[in-house]
């Protein structure tokens, strides 16, 4: 197992659409395991593909509070949602930052195991905006794409000006 | 996703909580609970901190009594508040429950209670599951969330009403301002209000006065800091029209910090004002307050009661004595009196309002008028100080109040918190023969 390095806003890697699953074999199996030990370590309770450069169409999840309830889901689809509600959210891909952002309340997906079984989930609260939050990922899209063009540019300069100062310590 | 999520949501929550036990359990007042937040706290994280301190603290006892039964034992005060703050979210507020539970769990980090996580954690998902309700069997105390000696004194004085008195006690106070005449109309302010977008409207028993729909800060209120402007409850207004003083009058305002009162006088007439306090650094905001609204008096560090320290002989035609007191009137707007005052603080501010009172009168001139008025809503720090003043003292006569907002006494009147949207107030007018 290792952990892989995470990709920060702006970088166009995180703009990358995935492409869906065919093939659930052993080196499908060990990225899954790298991407849940890299998602702890961060620490964070959801992790996409693209977020470690990767296309292939996988996240996973962990929104429990002993950290012992794993979720992976391969080529997801979001079958039903209702209510809405504001929550405050925050992103691997866009660290020291949290806005308040418009998710729906309940959810239903569908998605396939690593082995490439299939399931379907009904989720609400926090593990649905984390599925709803990692959707987005799978296809190019980020949380800060609901904030206001100012707001993410107010983001993207302190991401520039955190990248110079890593770059120079 | 980030797992931090919930942090951003969990400060306002331990700031509240830390709040709320600086309250309960070190008896700091609310203002001074607040004024130790971090200055960089702001906007959204503000409210929603500032909201659920004043919302917990309102409904302090019954939460207390929601959360008993879930609890072996008596949890230490800090963590205390912060399960009355997370069921008080839960109880009253329009925040997401597991949004609530979350952030209010993610709280125990901050303020060293990570022990206690699960706890939390187990006691909000339990309220969120099953609630315990109270019956009806539940005490008045509980289920208003006052102490029980409040109760039984609001009980005694207000009779069939005391239930609608405790429950306008825990409405949120609404905002009302007051216009300076000298510098401005009314109609006026509204018209430029409404400009800004703010909507107000013109209050019916205060001639300066206005209600704003929505709470705003001072910094932000267009005509504040022009001195057009000042925040004060319309109950406090009706001093002016009691006192009724005149152009070229002496006027004593006895214990005159922060000074509103002092400058909607200065406000109304041209008269001859000093300003009287105990409290040097109190009497400093007066004189901002003055200076912003373009105002002036003479101000005097001095105690009222004893005023062979600060008065010159010349006596005043009109004095008001807005004594200090229990505050149970402005309980809307300080709801941590109820926890921090004691059944025996009302005798005391008993005491020294009567004294305050035999001290001013000699001041007075003969003819002249004395309001004493108090934020309290109990007769003992009322209607009771009065009358026992009157019996005692030849040369002093009660009007019957004029203009009346609340209710007549036997010697004055009494405003309910909540009547005409005013906090509660009592106001006497005397006369010196």
């Amino acid at each position: 197992m290792a952990i892989l390095e995470i990709l920060h806003f702006p970088d166009p890697r995180l703009r990358e659409v995935t492409e869906p699953i065919t093939v659930f074999d052993e080196a499908l199996s060990r990225f899954i395991d790298d991407m849940f030990e890299t998602m702890y370590d961060a620490p964070g309770v959801g992790l996409a593909a693209t977020q470690v450069g990767d296309i292939r169409r996988v996240a996973v999840m962990d929104c429990s509070e002993d950290k012992n309830e794993r979720i992976v889901m391969c080529n997801p689809r979001i079958l039903w949602s209702e209510d809405e509600e504001v929550v405050d959210e925050g992103c691997l891909s866009v660290p020291e930052h949290y806005d308040r952002v418009t998710r729906a309340t309940r959810l239903a997906f569908a998605a396939q195991d690593r082995d490439g079984s299939e399931y379907e989930m009904e989720v609400e609260g926090l593990l649905a905006q984390c599925v709803q939050h990692e959707l987005a990922h799978l296809d190019g899209g980020l949380y800060i794409d609901k904030l206001s063009r100012l707001k993410r540019e107010r983001i993207r300069r302190k991401m520039a000006k955190n990248a110079k100062r890593q770059d120079e310590a | 996703m980030a797992a931090e999520t919930a942090d951003a949501g969990a400060r306002p929550r331990a700031l509240a909580a830390r709040a709320v036990a600086g309250v309960i359990d070190q008896g700091q007042s609310l203002d001074a609970a607040l004024a130790a937040w971090p200055s960089d706290l702001s906007g959204a994280d503000l409210a929603l901190a500032r909201m659920m301190a004043y919302g917990t603290l309102r409904d302090y006892r019954r939460l207390g009594a929601l959360l008993a039964p879930r609890l072996k034992k008596t949890p230490q005060p800090v963590l205390d508040a912060l399960l009355r703050v997370g069921l008080f979210q839960l109880e009253a507020t329009r925040v997401p429950a597991h949004a609530a539970v979350h952030a209010t769990v993610a709280a125990t980090k901050s303020l060293k209670l990570s022990k206690a996580r699960g706890l939390v954690n187990a006691v909000l998902r339990g309220h969120q599951r099953e609630p315990v309700r109270l019956g009806d069997e539940a005490a008045v105390g509980v289920m208003h969330s006052y102490p029980d000696w409040l109760v039984e004194r609001i009980a005694a004085d207000w009779g069939a009403a005391a239930t609608e008195v405790l429950a306008a006690g825990n409405d949120r106070a609404p905002m009302h301002l007051r216009v300076n005449r000298r510098r401005t109309t009314r109609d006026a302010m509204l018209a430029e209000w409404r400009t800004a977008d703010l909507s107000a409207s013109p209050m019916t028993v205060c001639a300066d006065g206005a209600t704003l729909a929505a709470p705003v800060a001072a910094e932000r209120l267009p005509g504040f800091a022009e001195g057009r402007v000042s925040i004060q409850d319309g109950a406090a207004q009706i001093a002016a029209d009691l006192l009724a003083a005149h152009d070229g009058q002496r006027v004593l305002d006895a214990c005159a910090a922060p000074g509103n009162k002092s400058a909607h006088l200065c406000e109304r007439a041209d008269i001859a004002l000093t300003a009287l306090d105990i409290d040097a650094g109190r009497l400093a905001t007066l004189e901002a307050t003055l200076a912003r609204l373009g105002l002036s008096a003479t101000t005097r560090v001095g105690d009222a009661a004893e005023p062979a320290a600060w008065w010159n002989g010349e006596p005043f035609d009109r004095i008001l004595l807005d004594a200090p007191c229990s505050g149970t009137g402005v309980i809307r707007r300080h709801p941590d009196i109820k926890w921090l005052r004691r059944a025996t603080d009302i005798d005391t501010a008993a005491v020294r309002q009567r004294r305050l009172l035999e001290a001013l009168w000699p001041t007075l001139a003969h003819g002249g008028r004395l309001v004493y008025a108090t934020c309290s809503i109990l007769a003992a720090e009322g209607d009771d100080i009065v009358q026992d003043f009157v019996a005692a003292t030849p040369d002093a006569s009660a009007l019957d109040p004029a203009p009346l907002v609340g209710q007549p006494t036997a010697f004055g009147q009494r405003i309910a918190p909540g009547a005409h949207d005013l906090d509660g107030f009592y106001y006497a007018v005397l006369v010196r023969e």
